[in-house]
């Protein structure tokens, strides 16, 4: 099969991330319920986690490395704590349902800063005219889920700095590859999973807190820490980890961190760039196709969007499927991006790299998709 | 060998202390903090030696660690609140 689906999950791990995570299922008992070994196997595991990821994407101490189920439960941990009912709240026109949802289901004012596919001046302009000190919070993806389109998040974070806006990042196209920095860019939160471009298995995920959150649970139990209290500690992590932690999940991920750390993710990126570059030169010569790239360049991601005049999108899809390539079509839980694009109509089929794909595995690709134009 | 215990306000942070410790050369140990003085109900704390307990105290003060309370363990068992 070709993979090319990371953009959901990246399928291909490092062997040492399965390993890992079977160990733990063996080895390791609940971190912070007992003083036995298999507990403070688990301690370990979770707190050499913790470190591995605060060094690789910037957080100053393991403390505010909070264990999630994935990004769409940290996306939701960090809106509840910066927003209310009313609030008025800036994203980008590229968010996820993971964004959007939680901020409908709070009834805030979702005002949305858009603009044209690939322009990242264009988008930086609409957060400079929206982003006023009455706004609650700013809500943006580093990278667009969709098209691999990259924000210009530095230069928005230093906005949302300049104004005193809490920013929250959308990293979950992002982290492993593009540069992640919570403390540099002054961010509230930042949201990710670990099952993308970290490499962890799925049901892990990561919300970084900046020194200055407060958070709010939305989760209310056992913490293994100042437990006559009955109100939620208050401290993190305990604060926003309540019950038994995803230990496996949280072994497999620390493999998959290191592996990121010592590949390096600017080489992870370069590598996925290449192939984006390579699979956008390759269609663009098929006739009938319309394909959503960037170029080389800082606003290309790891993705690539593109529909085939005169069929559906979904059905792209499945003849691939057919034919053992992986891709995904429809409107990818983005809506609002789809929207923003013109592509909610007819929706896209997305290619999304890993560090685990080839150049060899592009061409076959290109292959099968001039198959398919031929026979049109 | 007498200890000392760092009560911390969670295990991170145990493990934090503990880790910074270790950096520097001095022993340290995640615990669960006895019953006796865990106040708050289950807690962690960090086990030093009492003779390493000024070196400990200046290595943790240095990178912004402070442990909420701490306790040296008497020869009679008990424990005593110290000051740091």
């Amino acid at each position: 099969m070709i993979y090319l689906d990371s953009a959901a999950t990246t399928l291909q791990k490092p062997q040492a991330v399965a390993r890992a995570a079977a160990w733990a299922v063996r080895a390791c008992a609940s971190p912070g319920r007992g003083s036995h070994q298999p507990a403070a196997l688990a301690a370990e595991t979770a707190f050499a986690c913790r470190q591995a990821v605060a060094e690789l994407l910037g957080v100053g101490d393991p403390e505010r490395v909070v264990f999630t189920c994935n990004a769409t439960h940290a996306l939701n941990l960090a809106i509840a704590a910066l927003v209310s009912p009313g609030d008025p709240v800036v994203i980008s026109g590229w968010e996820h349902n993971a964004v959007t949802r939680p901020l409908y289901a709070l009834g805030a004012e979702v005002r949305v800063a858009a603009g044209p596919l690939f322009d990242a001046d264009a988008a930086l302009d609409a957060f400079d005219r929206l982003v006023t000190a009455e706004v609650k919070c700013v809500v943006c993806t580093q990278c667009s889920n969709v098209f691999g389109m990259v924000l210009p998040i530095q230069a928005i974070a230093g906005l949302c700095r300049q104004r005193g806006v809490p920013l929250i990042v959308d990293a979950s196209q992002s982290a492993g590859a593009l540069p992640v920095d919570l403390e540099g860019w002054g961010a509230a939160f930042v949201a990710l999973p670990g099952h993308k471009g970290l490499y962890g298995p799925q049901g892990t995920g990561l919300l970084l807190c900046g020194k200055e959150a407060a958070v709010r649970p939305v989760l209310f139990g056992g913490t293994g820490s100042a437990s006559l209290r009955q109100e939620m500690p208050d401290f993190l992590p305990d604060r926003l980890e309540a019950g038994t932690h995803n230990i496996p999940g949280v072994a497999g991920l620390l493999e998959g961190v290191r592996f990121v750390a010592e590949r390096g993710p600017e080489n992870i990126l370069a590598h996925e760039r290449r192939l984006v570059a390579l699979t956008r030169d390759g269609l663009t010569q098929l006739p009938g196709l319309e394909v959503f790239g960037g170029g080389l360049g800082p606003e290309q991601g790891s993705a690539l969007s593109f529909r085939v005049h005169g069929m559906d999108c979904e059905a792209v899809a499945a003849w691939l499927g057919e034919r053992g390539v992986a891709v995904r079509a429809g409107l990818h839980c983005a809506p609002l991006a789809h929207r923003t694009a013109g592509t909610l109509d007819t929706g896209t089929v997305r290619v999304s790299f890993s560090a685990y794909n080839s150049a060899i595995e592009v061409e076959r690709f290109l292959s099968i998709m001039e198959r398919m134009v031929r026979k049109r | 060998m007498v200890y000392d215990f760092l009560i911390c306000r969670s295990l991170t942070y145990a493990q934090r202390t503990a880790s910074a410790l270790g950096r520097a050369g001095i022993s340290a140990y995640v615990t669960r903090i006895p019953r006796a003085i865990s106040g708050e109900g289950c807690g962690y704390a960090v086990k030093v030696s009492q003779r390493k307990r000024s070196d400990a105290l200046r290595v943790l003060s240095r990178v912004g660690i402070a442990p909420l309370r701490i306790y040296a363990l008497e020869p009679s068992g008990t424990y005593r609140e110290v000051t740091a």
